[in-house]
């Protein structure tokens, strides 16, 4: 197995206010995060709102300019690619977006849509070739060609999803970065849009990031998993039936339900609030809410350690 | 037939603005009024600089309908000429501001930062300078006319085309499907030309539309100053200028070009709310 | 004890129908799970129950709203607004917009047992701080004096449950009471909501997408599909033996504790918009067992019965 995407101690801050009357404050949205994926793998990003998984999935595909760290795609330095060399890059890492309503431009035609990649790209397409790849695309996605020449807003949330894959999967990309792509979907539509992923990703022998906020569909769906949690990856799961190993990890289970009555479970009220992004406490930032911290917790950052394959950023794993 | 060319038409966003009978109306009066000031050279019954001194301040007859003036020169005419000098100035002007607005708007929206600071302090110091002092200084670098005018109502004009497209840009440029083109290797001249420009477009024309109605009572208030069309050019605002001299002996010189400036502008705005309706795009026209 | 009994409910906002054909009962002390997608009509019962149609321009076309004995389709506004925030309480959607920004969160939860209950300035601040216990939220007493912004979502919600407690309700409707939350919040107030409905001997109805929700909480289940009821039931009973084949499929979208053989596969298709309703039964054109008759017959859905399918093959009970 070959390593696709390789990332090194990457971290972005964002700063805000300035000026006489705002102080200046700092996040760290993502913070010094490490991982690699090897062809054909997929890895699951999971986390609470305002985790970073997000600023994650941009960074890698550098939509946004990390302020440090180091990120190797297909043996390429991405962050020392000029402009131009970049853009033509951009054709084998691809994404698709978590809202699928705004994800196409309304003028657009669907047609438009899936064969401006081509035009981006500067490949040049007479109109019958454009058809025809049109038509190949949106029946790779499980799309009607008769759809080609509607425009967004008759489609529904599902088929516009596709349409996204479709226009995502034109340039025959190596990498596919999924920002929560069902979050906004009805469940029935959630679980057509996850078999048609499988099914691509076995056909076209794609590699996944795929990032979500729902552990039992990153468990479903995944190979391995990244927990994450206010901008540092927790706890690294090298396959989705390991046992959790961070309590926090620990907690996100225990708070996804069965889908069974018979398997009700009382669930353990977590103390402590959230600390705020732009405060981080010097140790653990879970450490407020966690069952198990200590002193040392609350004073000594736990780093990311893997004795054993299984890597893990606590003093006390479980 | 006719329904399949119905179809298409209805199926054109801006068409359904006749839709309803204020859009019928009002869009018609307007149509009417542009083949007017396009073929005014060759419709008016009277030479529009004609002076007849023995007919002069005759009342509204035959066969001038509308009296004449001062001179003895037909009012009918005279107004509709004047249409043709008064859109004319007006859509020149407002096209001016529009270009020159939309592609200060997108730069500054598209990339911010210091460079949009400059662009927006510039354009709102242009905002609050009065329309009649911008037309001042232009009167006294180039002398009064038509070009002053113009030049006049085109930057008055200029800060509300920036605004309105530098908020349409920055509101699109956080829309998913940027950030998808972007993704797909787009340079930013195609971001800008394909999405962002095409999508800013309708509110801009829309609100242009309106602000040459307000053109054409800023054109007729520096013509009736004397800062706009030089005589013997007719404007509905050098002619009202020219009427208040003789308002108690010939009020008819005054009241039809007045008239005429009121209808127009009252027909731009409930056309132009027809339209804000038909192309659904209340919210997006305020800056 | 019946709380509510709703028969046969249909919906009508001007010349469209997108409701109809929905029949519960709720005991006291029980919790029904209503749930469906998008569109399927399960905010619309809600707001059928609490008067709440006149808002959107709709209206109670047919059938009953029973509530502890009262008929409630024929109340004036007037009478519904003593109920509604009184012996019924609300808990909507979303917490960030159903709390006043500008006023502290204690007296907007105080108003709601002065206006219902009479209490008096006092009473009524010492009720609210009693329920911010009940609530489990920490240091009730100095909670009280912030505002909503100084809170997370998760305590916002809690501010919410605690309004549609204050005048002591007797039914409580949730409608996606955790949808915009973070998985371990939305676990805490799930589990909190069980827990008042014990204590309180309330009755509830959860209304929801997720059946795994409603599998951790309810005693009994009515899905719903394109404007009308499909299958009611117990829940264990709707879980090991769904008998409609959209209560079955929508099970098996659920990707929790999947194996490596058991893959997910969805429902082909998409919901059908309001005004594309098919004929017959609504969900034949998804269905994998429909026959020429589920085109043409709208299956009947048994208003009385503990348990009901409407579907012409309703499935037996598996092996």
């Amino acid at each position: 197995m070959t390593t696709l995407l390789d990332v090194r101690h990457l971290s972005k801050k964002f700063v805000s206010g300035g000026g006489p009357f705002r102080p200046v404050r700092s996040m760290h949205a993502v913070n010094d995060v490490s991982f690699s994926v090897d062809t054909g793998r997929v890895v699951g990003v999971v986390g609470e709102s305002g985790c970073g998984k997000s600023t994650l999935a941009r960074l890698v595909l550098r939509l946004i300019e990390p302020s440090s760290g180091d990120v190797q795609f297909e043996d390429l330095d991405l962050l020392a690619q000029k402009p131009k060399p970049m853009r033509a890059l951009r054709a084998r890492m691809q994404m698709v977006f978590q809202d699928p309503y705004s994800a196409i431009d309304p003028r657009y035609t669907i047609r438009n849509a899936v064969t401006e990649p081509f035009q981006v790209q500067g490949v040049r397409q007479t109109a019958s070739e454009a058809d025809d790849k049109t038509a190949e695309l949106l029946s790779m996605v499980g799309l009607s060609e008769q759809l080609a020449g509607s425009y967004p807003h008759q489609l529904s949330g599902g088929q516009k999803q596709r349409v996204g894959i479709a226009r995502a999967l034109a340039l025959n990309p190596a990498l596919l970065v999924l920002d929560e792509p069902t979050a906004s979907l009805d469940v029935s539509v959630q679980a057509q849009i996850i078999s048609l992923l499988e099914k691509l990703r076995d056909e076209l022998n794609l590699t996944y990031i795929f990032i979500s906020h729902d552990l039992s569909l990153v468990k479903y769906f995944c190979d391995e998993i990244l927990v994450m949690y206010l901008g540092r990856v927790v706890e690294a799961l090298p396959s989705t039936d390991a046992a959790a190993r961070h309590p926090y990890t620990r907690t996100l289970l225990d708070s996804t339900f069965d889908p069974d009555p018979k398997l009700r479970r009382t669930i353990e009220p977590l103390g402590g609030e959230v600390p705020s992004p732009f405060d981080l406490p010097p140790g653990c930032a879970f450490a407020a809410r966690c069952p198990v911290a200590t002193e040392k917790c609350r004073t000594e950052l736990p780093v990311l350690r893997a004795d054993d394959g299984h890597p893990v950023a606590c003093h006390h794993p479980l | 037939m006719t329904s399949a060319v119905w179809n298409k038409l209805s199926g054109f966003a801006p068409f359904r603005a006749f839709s309803s009978a204020i859009g019928i109306v009002a869009g018609g009066f307007l149509i009417l009024l542009l083949l007017v000031a396009f073929f005014a050279p060759w419709i008016t019954p009277f030479d529009v600089a004609a002076q007849n001194l023995a007919n002069a301040n005759a009342a509204p007859g035959w066969p001038h309908i509308m009296g004449t003036d001062e001179f003895g020169r037909d009012v009918f005419s005279r107004v509709l000429y004047g249409a043709r000098t008064s859109l004319s100035v007006s859509a020149t002007a407002i096209a001016i501001s529009v270009s020159v607005g939309m592609l200060l708007g997108a730069a500054a929206g598209y990339f911010g930062g210091l460079f949009e600071r400059a662009v927006m302090t510039v354009v709102d110091l242009t905002w609050s300078f009065p329309d009649i002092l911008i037309a001042l200084i232009f009167v006294a670098i180039i002398g009064p006319g038509l070009t002053s005018t113009t030049f006049a109502i085109a930057i008055a004009y200029l800060a509300q085309f920036t605004r309105l497209t530098r908020a349409q840009i920055v509101r699109l440029k956080s829309e998913t499907f940027v950030e998808a083109t972007i993704n797909l290797g787009a340079t930013p001249a195609h971001v800008v030309l394909r999405h962002l420009l095409p999508n800013a477009l309708a509110p801009v024309i829309v609100v242009g539309m309106l602000a040459v109605g307000d053109g054409i009572v800023l054109e007729a208030t520096l013509g009736f100053f004397g800062l706009g069309a030089q005589p013997p050019t007719p404007s509905w605002g050098a002619m009202m200028s020219s009427g208040t001299a003789q308002l108690f002996i010939s009020p008819w010189v005054i009241i039809y070009p007045g008239v005429a400036v009121a209808a127009t502008v009252i027909a731009v705005n409930l056309f132009g709310d027809e339209l804000v309706r038909a192309l659904d795009i209340r919210d997006r026209v305020r800056s | 004890m019946t709380m509510l009994s709703v028969q046969d409910l249909g919906v009508s906002i001007g010349p469209i129908a997108p409701l109809s054909g929905v029949s519960f009962q709720l005991e006291r002390g029980e919790i029904i799970g209503i749930v469906g997608e998008s569109g399927s009509g399960k905010s619309l019962t809600a707001m059928g129950i609490m008067g709440l149609l006149p808002l959107i321009g709709g209206q109670i076309d047919h059938g009953t709203v029973e509530f502890d004995g009262i008929e409630l389709t024929g109340l004036s506004e007037n009478e519904y607004r003593k109920l509604r925030g009184g012996r019924i309480g609300l808990i909507t959607q979303n917490p960030m917009t159903s709390l006043d920004p500008l006023k502290k969160i204690g007296p907007q939860v105080d108003a709601v047992s002065r206006l219902h209950l009479g209490l008096d300035r006092a009473g009524a601040k010492a009720r609210t701080v009693e329920l911010l216990g009940d609530l489990r939220i920490p240091e009730p007493a100095s909670i009280y004096h912030l505002y909503p912004h100084q809170m997370s979502g998760g305590m916002k919600q809690r501010i919410v449950i605690a309004m549609a407690l204050g005048a002591d309700p007797d039914l409580l409707i949730a409608d996606e009471p955790t949808t915009a939350l973070d998985v371990t919040v939305q676990a805490q107030i799930i589990r909190l909501l069980g827990d008042l409905v014990k204590q309180r001997d309330l009755s509830l109805v959860l209304i929801t997408h997720d059946m795994s929700v409603v599998a951790q909480t309810c005693d009994k289940v009515m899905v719903m599909y394109a404007g009308t009821a499909v299958e009611r039931g117990p829940v264990q009973d709707i879980f090991d033996n769904p008998k409609h084949p959209y209560t079955k499929a929508l099970i098996g979208c659920i990707p929790h504790g999947l194996s490596e053989t058991v893959r997910l596969k969805g429902i082909e298709g998409t919901v059908p918009g309001v005004a594309q309703y098919p004929s017959g039964c609504r969900f034949h054109p998804r269905c994998t067992i429909a026959e020429e008759v589920c085109t043409r017959n709208v299956p009947v859905f048994e208003t009385g019965a503990k348990r009901a399918a409407a579907c012409h093959f309703a499935l037996e009970a598996a092996q």
